[in-house]
């Protein structure tokens, strides 16, 4: 193989990579316009070819640094803050639909290896959800797309970039007639002065967004209701009454991460007047899962009865007083008559402490009529800001212009950098179609995916992790995006690709945004800018609230518009929703998030047709059957999983698979396409879906099959009103028990957990974190189906009352509680899985024999078998996203959750260097730390004043199957729900 | 060098009752062969009792006390390492194990002490064998032999078998 | 009248032991004829398929190791399945050879005499079978020897709390003492072969294995205590293996497996199934080796009896099972016994075990079931597969559905599971039709002693009836 070191990309690599002394004199860069080869796009084919050998040469790495390695590894020239062995955390940020959140990455030799929450971001505070912290193994994705590609053939970015420049140069004399730019909705501060100087250089060029999950009828909605487009921004701490409209705003909503932390602080009996949370939804979302009150209806039926809603408030809001029309135009069903009663009053009763929020997929009306009543009620929970987004829209509206224009000829030149829009796009846009008629069209891409299918240049996108760039958090607040390892294969920004038609394609995105942020803050800039980066965030630059009037006639006017109940469509919905673990599609890819139960359904691996028992009776069909959903279109083919709890008369499916790229082996194929069912003008519900049996069955992968506790005490709950007796019931399932051994002593530390079921939402973050953190292998589909998942973390998930209507839920994460009387230790023969002085029930790997008597006699069955070898298929670069510091297990051992022992380990290391003992909270485990409510709180037990300890003295906590005497460490609190009276 | 008189007699009963004759008649180094244990013939033969038991017993114990102590030392000394909270000297759970190797133990001495012990087995060659008609002893027939050094004797033990009852008569000596 | 009468008494007194007047010679003619007679067409068509099968077993074993057990169904709940109930299947199974040749040799049961060489064999060989499995079910079989107490490099020692450690002494003592239990005995048979053998090799063959016996009195002598203390030892041996194996669920605390009962009513159902298949392979052999003279309807009908008695044992154990769920309260318990087995997605391997076990050996009530040989093997075979129900109804069926609703899971056995199952049937016939052709499937020497308990000695020594 060629001498690496001749490589430019390694040429480059210190350039690029490090973070805090980066400031170290810029990269001398040639502002002169021309193809002036860039460093880092090595010439010609014959070096394609090198490329190519570069990324063969990265195959040679270890998981380990090895001395070839180092070559291609930023790690030339070592930093000097970097000791092997120990990790180092860089702040940066991931940007989902324009919108960043805060990410503490840690580094082990130069590869991150985990990614976690930002505790300063506003957007993070510390928690992560599990999209985020997947972006890890996406980065190491052996399959992402690697060179650039011109009507599929190989070719060199300095190519593509030659290329562009001479087509900018034809452009530039028509003023960019028929140039258009596609992107992601963003938030940018660079690419929105790259835009502005583009439109400059180019006054005929057009921009455009694209988002498949659109948040343009919010904006709609604030135009209607304020005459600007506004965005609301939550405060959920001080709410008190809270109504969801379709709204999954404890999962999926800008500023997801802090609400929950918010939500979860009024959940706890122990901490004053609990909050209470309204759902009216068609689907159960994790949003619905933690209402202490829902109400199933189709999706149609979410804007008339919050516009029934809203003419009841009429009556006991003289602010509203004038909306007292609606109360008859739009008539409820008894049921949800009796909760939207019931709701006014209690709204009304909360004041400022009330809050009604609507999800993105609701109509404009909707949020226009939620705007008046929270301004109305002078909700102290919401404030507006103006949207930090460049785009207000970024739906289908804004796509069947571009297509419309393409058919009408009028573009030259299509630059995409967009997240596939052929693949997202509803069908009848027929954007594939367009595409294809762009003369010149550019598409970068991680992935050879449905749109690199149809486009002229495929232009390799960076991961995140390995570019430079900023972004704004939900509240404006900017957020930077640096690299903590120079790029795995060749690649370029989506600054870069703008920067391109500036004839500024040499001047990496690191200069742009260097030079951008210099120009805003020229004084002392460098020490502000290491402090940027240090922190990852500008402080204070969130945009300001603003108390916009409420135009309340223009809302009367359009709740009128909106068709009464009594003409609303009958018949079969479908409702069309965003994945809780493939987001739009673009996680695709990842194979933690495919094996990611979802939240809800505990399905992996696919989508489904989503629907109620009673529905699923009427449809004579059951779970498994294949059924052909059809919508004025071709059916898709999707199999049924009955959702307990789901609206009747509509079936539910989420976007984001049926993938068909050729480039993203693992996703393809896996699911359905719900594009067919997608319309430009009713993008996520419609009526009129009729629903066909194939005849076929198909096997899914629930990872969860048995949803009822038997009437066993397994994941307590109650309501506020009877907290008093249900502590007292508990009292039995806590304490030692009787035994005829004597219990040993821990003197030193007593490691301990708690989880409070009022906390926990269900959102599986804390899954992701630990299978990043632990090493957990992906079995795949099949393996699923047979339940050799491998998760040493779940979140068991069960209906309370009448499953085949409306069960309420309760959530309980379960992993090893490491009994201090162990029923798999003693059974086993090798002494492998033994007890620590500290009370951690261990397991060593390497003495195992895989008996698996410690699994059968594991009550809580959290013990996982490697079954086949699930870790040696790994390429060398995925073995790179595997933690150092824990074992990754051969076949036929044992193993479970370890308390992070690796993380108690490295505190004891540290505190012993500093001579001091652990703090409490300084160990946080891997789930702990990803958990958005921390519902998880880990400790010691001995430490009279630690968090953990208090939480194991409440009167919620109790131990799962405490009379078996196993004595666990870790403690469960009951869940506490807090509903109306009027509506018990 | 040893010799052999073997007599073979059809009925186990005449066999045990020659035997004794023999013996009273004083003739020295007496043996039986026969197809199955023969009633009687131990006060023929005037056996002492046999050790079989008494090595069995020592095995058994050896084996028991062995077997209790690996599990003592193994599981509270050599590594002691705490189990469910067990104690590390668990009395009862160390019963099984006591018992099995006391049983492994006892069985093996009771076969190997018998076999290279107590028979003298294996043995590929005996003078017995020298003659082929002696093959019935383990069918059919009941053989008697006395063993001699001098060859005058042969004569009148061969009288004294025929006496007894012995239909068939060989001597045979040890081929060296 | 006298008919009647007669037919009556033909009726009451039980049938002989061993048929017809027979002396030494024609004894040893009949009874090693099969040996010397040169293999019939069909003993070489069932070995040949026999070892096909053994084949079947090899491929199974070596794709499990080479791949992993996740080629096995077993899964997380269900930990243990196809592989442990084999284990326990066989282990039961090779309970009959050493209870009928020591117990019923302490209880001076003469019928045991003309059988107890055959089902110690068959003991034996089930006990090989059923070696196969702890093995191989552990993830990493290169390793199980682990389990046994060797000062390794990294000094880790076992652990001798654990249930599999006992299993580990109990089998390998079990496997040891039949072994040397039925080798001892063959002895006097091989010296008679060896002496009875026309040619050299045989002679030669035979010769090194009786190790030069001569059938000395001095031997003899010894030879009766050492069987007779073996014999005893054994008894206890017998009961506490599958004692011990029994704990191997008892000791757990999963709803189903944690129960005192188990160890008798386990050993009763060892003793149930080991007797099940002695009958299911005697009564071809007996036949076609015409053994039917010193095998004879007294034989079959004492073995059905025993079935019977074990039967009820292991019945009332049913019956205590569900009791004491039902009386202990216990939630789990009873969810196990009353809705998981009964009601639950293998409610019809319950049932077949309820037949099986409980109903088909009802029949033995009556004479001619007993005496039937019909009633008697179909009988046999039922109950085999009955106590092959059992194993699964406690193992997998307990497993798949314990405390925690969240984890409970259906378990599905995979070709390989049934290859194992099946190889290993193929493996022991296999051995079993290669001790019956080359070894005294009747310990010779034994018959030849009852047969003069019985008969005394008929004619006068030294009379006709000299050796031909």
């Amino acid at each position: 193989m060629p001498p690496l070191k001749s490589l430019p990309i390694a040429g480059q690599q210190q350039r690029l990579w490090r973070s805090l002394d980066e400031h170290a004199a810029p990269p001398a860069a040639s502002r002169e316009l021309g193809p002036e080869p860039p460093a880092d796009d090595a010439t010609s084919r014959r070096s394609v070819l090198q490329l190519l050998g570069a990324s063969a040469a990265l195959a040679t790495l270890g998981g380990c640094l090895k001395q070839p390695d180092e070559k291609i590894l930023p790690y030339t020239k070592q930093p000097p803050e970097v000791t092997p062995g120990n990790p180092l955390h860089y702040a940066t940020a991931s940007v989902i639909d324009g919108r960043a959140t805060g990410l503490l990455v840690t580094a082990s030799e130069g590869r991150p290896t985990k990614i976690e929450g930002n505790p300063e971001h506003p957007s993070s505070r510390g928690a992560l959800g599990p999209l985020e912290q997947a972006e890890l193994l996406r980065l190491y994705d052996p399959q992402r797309l690697k060179v650039v590609q011109h009507k599929s053939q190989p070719r060199a970015l300095r190519d593509f970039l030659q290329e562009t420049v001479y087509n900018a140069r034809g452009l530039r004399g028509r003023q960019g007639e028929g140039l258009r730019f596609l992107m992601e909705p963003s938030s940018s501060p660079l690419i929105g002065q790259l835009r502005q100087r583009l439109l400059d250089t180019y006054p005929r060029a057009k921009f455009s967004a694209w988002s498949a999950i659109p948040l343009q009828q919010i904006h709609d909605g604030a135009q209607l209701a304020f005459g600007a487009a506004y965005e609301t921004r939550l405060d959920l701490s001080r709410a008190s009454v809270l109504l969801s409209l379709d709204s999954d705003l404890l999962a999926a909503l800008p500023g997801t991460l802090p609400a929950m932390a918010d939500w979860a602080a009024k959940r706890d009996p122990g901490k004053g007047e609990l909050g209470r949370l309204y759902a009216v939804e068609s689907n159960l979302t994790v949003t619905g899962m933690n209402a202490d009150h829902r109400l199933r209806v189709k999706p149609s039926e979410i804007q008339r009865f919050g516009l029934a809603l809203l003419g009841r408030l009429a009556a006991q809001v003289p602010a509203l007083a004038r909306y007292g029309a609606l109360a008859q135009r739009f008539t409820l069903p008894p049921e949800s008559a009796k909760f939207a009663d019931a709701l006014a009053k209690d709204l009304v009763k909360a004041g400022r402490g009330a809050l009604v929020s609507v999800g993105p997929r609701q109509p404009p009306a909707l949020h226009a009529a939620a705007h008046a009543i929270n301004t109305a009620l002078g909700s102290a929970c919401v404030a507006l800001a103006r949207p930090v987004l460049h785009d207000m829209d970024a739906g289908p509206r804004a796509l069947q212009q571009l297509a419309e224009e393409v058919r009408g000829g009028k573009v030259d030149t299509l630059v995409i950098t967009a997240w596939n829009p052929v693949y997202g796009a509803p069908s009848d846009l027929n954007f594939g179609k367009a595409l294809s008629l762009v003369p010149h069209s550019v598409y970068r891409s991680l992935y050879m995916d449905e749109t690199a299918d149809r486009a002229e240049w495929v232009v390799p996108s960076l991961h995140p992790l390995e570019s430079w760039g900023d972004a704004r958090a939900h509240d404006g607040t900017v957020t930077f995006m640096q690299p903590l390892i120079s790029p795995l294969y060749g690649g370029t920004t989506e600054v870069e690709v703008l920067a391109a038609f500036l004839g500024e394609g040499d001047r990496s995105a690191y200069t742009q945004l260097r030079e951008l942020w210099r120009s805003r803050q020229p004084d002392d800039f460098e020490l502000r800018w290491e402090k940027w980066l240090g922190a990852g965030f500008i402080e204070g630059t969130a945009t300001k609230p603003e108390s916009p009037a409420v135009r309340h006639d223009q809302i009367l006017a359009a709740a009128m518009q909106v068709t009464p109940s009594d003409a609303a469509p009958a018949g079969l919905q479908i409702n069309i929703v965003p994945d809780y673990r493939v987001w739009d599609g673009r996680f695709g890819n990842v194979a933690w998030l495919q094996e990611l139960p979802d939240p809800v359904t505990k399905l992996t691996w696919e989508n489904a047709a989503l629907m109620s028992p009673k529905t699923a009776q009427r449809l004579g069909v059951s779970q498994g059957d294949q059924v052909d959903l059809g919508l004025r279109g071709p059916p898709a083919h999707a199999p049924v999983v009955i959702e307990p709890g789901h609206a009747e008369d509509c079936i539910t499916v989420s976007i984001g698979y049926g993938r068909r790229g050729e480039g993203e082996a693992l996703c393809r194929g896996l699911g359905f396409d719900t594009s067919d069912l997608r319309h430009g003008d009713a993008p996520w519900f419609a009526p009129g879906l009729t629903v066909a049996r194939t005849g076929r069955k198909i096997k899914v992968a629930q990872t969860q099959e048995h949803h009822s506790m038997e009437g066993r005490l397994i994941a307590a709950w109650t309501t506020a009103a009877k907290l008093k007796e249900t502590s007292e019931q508990l009292a039995e399932h806590r304490g030692p028990t009787l035994t005829a051994y004597k219990p040993q002593e821990y003197p030193g530390h007593r490691w301990g957990m708690a989880i409070d079921l009022s906390r926990c939402t269900g959102c599986s973050s804390c899954m992701i974190a630990c299978i990043s953190e632990n090493n957990i292998p992906v079995v795949g589909k099949e393996q699923v189906i047979l339940s050799r998942e491998m998760h040493w973390l779940r979140v068991d998930r069960y209906f309370v009352g009448d499953e085949t209507s409306n069960p309420g839920v309760v959530l309980q994460p379960l992993m090893c509680v490491h009994c201090e009387f162990a029923p798999c230790e003693y059974v086993c023969p090798v002494n492998a899985t033994v007890h620590s002085d500290e009370g951690l029930n261990e397991m060593v790997y390497n003495r195992c024999i895989g008996t698996r008597y410690c699994s059968n006699n594991c009550p809580y069955k959290v013990r996982r078998f490697n079954f086949f070898s699930y870790t040696s298929s790994y390429t060398n670069v995925e073995k790179m996203v595997f933690n150092p510091d824990v074992t990754v297990r051969a076949r036929g051992v044992m193993e479970k959750c370890t308390y992070c022992v690796q993380r108690i380990e490295r505190a004891r290391i540290r505190t012993r260097v500093e001579g001091r003992t652990i703090r409490d909270g300084e160990i946080l485990t891997a789930c702990q730390q990803a958990c958005p409510t921390e519902a998880i709180v880990f400790g010691d037990l001995n430490d009279s004043k630690s968090r953990v300890r208090k939480l194991h003295e409440e009167e919620r906590r109790y131990d799962l199957l405490h009379e078996l005497g196993t004595r666990p460490r870790t403690a469960y609190l009951a869940r506490v729900t807090n509903p109306n009276p009027e509506l018990a | 060098m040893k010799r052999f008189v073997l007599g073979e007699f059809e009925e186990p009963y005449a066999c045990v009752d020659a035997v004794r004759r023999l013996r009273e008649s004083g003739v020295g180094g007496l043996d039986a062969y026969s197809p199955h244990p023969l009633p009687g013939i131990e006060d023929a033969l005037l056996l002492p009792r046999s050790k079989v038991p008494l090595v069995a017993l020592t095995g058994g114990v050896l084996g028991a006390l062995g077997g209790y102590a690996m599990q003592w030392y193994l599981n509270s000394v050599a590594y002691p390492i705490t189990v469910g909270n067990r104690p590390q000297h668990g009395f009862w759970t160390n019963i099984p194990i006591t018992f099995e190797s006391g049983v492994l133990l006892a069985v093996l001495s009771i076969f190997f002490g018998s076999i290279f012990g107590f028979f003298q087995l294996p043995r590929t060659y005996h003078p017995v064998f020298e003659s082929e008609r002696f093959r019935t002893a383990s069918l059919d027939k009941c053989w008697v032999s006395a063993e001699t050094e001098d060859e005058a004797a042969l004569e009148e033990l061969e009288r004294k078998f025929r006496e007894v009852g012995a239909h068939k008569v060989h001597s045979v000596a040890e081929s060296v | 009248m006298a008919e009647t009468a007669s037919d009556l008494r033909a009726q009451l007194e039980p049938p002989p032991l061993i048929e017809g007047r027979h002396d030494d010679g024609t004894l040893n003619k009949t009874l090693n004829d099969f040996v010397w007679r040169r293999p019939p067409r069909g003993w070489l068509v069932l070995l040949l398929l026999g070892m096909a099968g053994t084949g079947v077993l090899f491929t199974a074993i070596t794709i499990t190791i080479a791949r992993g057990i996740g080629m096995w169904g077993n899964n997380i709940p269900v930990g243990w399945a196809f592989g442990i109930i084999n284990f326990v299947w066989w282990i039961g199974i090779g309970h009959a050879g050493t209870l009928i040749s020591a117990i019923l040799l302490l209880f001076q049961q003469k019928w045991r005499t003309s059988i107890n060489r055959f089902a110690e064999a068959m003991t034996l060989f089930a006990v090989m079978q059923a070696g196969i499995y702890p093995i191989l079910h552990t993830g990493r079989p290169w390793f199980a020897y682990w389990m046994i107490p060797y000062p390794s490099t990294n000094s880790i020692w076992p652990q001798f709390k654990s249930p599999l450690m006992w299993d580990v002494f109990a089998v390998s003592t079990y496997f040891t003492t039949s072994l040397l239990f039925w080798y001892i005995g063959l002895i006097p048979d091989l010296a008679s072969l060896r002496d009875s053998s026309t040619s050299r090799r045989a002679r030669i063959a035979y010769g090194i294995f009786a190790l030069g016996w001569r059938g000395s009195a001095r031997h003899w002598h010894h030879y009766k205590i050492a069987y007779l203390l073996l014999a005893g030892l054994a008894t206890p041996l017998v009961l506490s293996v599958h004692t011990i194996v029994s704990w191997d669920f008892a000791l757990s605390i999963l709803p189903g497996w944690h129960t005192t009962i188990f160890p008798p009513y386990f050993v009763a159902g060892a003793v149930f199934s080991g007797f099940a298949m002695v009958l299911t392979l005697m009564i071809p052999a007996r036949r076609y080796m015409g053994l039917k003279h010193v095998i004879t309807a007294r034989h079959l009908e004492a073995m059905a009896k025993v079935m019977l008695c074990t039967g009820l044992i292991v019945t009332y154990g049913y019956l205590m099972e569900h009791f004491a769920a039902w009386y202990s309260g216990n939630p789990y318990e009873q969810y196990v016994f009353f809705v998981t087995r009964p009601r639950g997605p293998y409610a019809w391997a319950y049932f077949t075990q309820m037949f099986c076990n409980v109903v088909v050996p009802q029949m033995y009530w009556f004479r001619w079931a007993r005496r039937n040989v019909w009633t008697l093997w179909i009988g046999a075979v039922l109950i085999n597969v009955g106590m092959w129900f059992e194993r699964f109804n406690i193992i997998v069926t307990s497993l798949h559905r314990d405390f925690i609703p969240s984890n409970w899971a259906m378990y599905y056995p995979t070709w390989v599971d049934f290859s194992l199952l099946f190889g290993t049937i193929c493996f022991f016939g296999t051995l079993f039709l290669l001790f019956l052709k080359f070894l005294p499937a009747v310990a010779v020497s034994e018959v030849k002693e009852l047969n003069h308990e019985l008969h005394g000695h008929r004619g006068h020594p030294g009379t006709e009836g000299a050796h031909p």
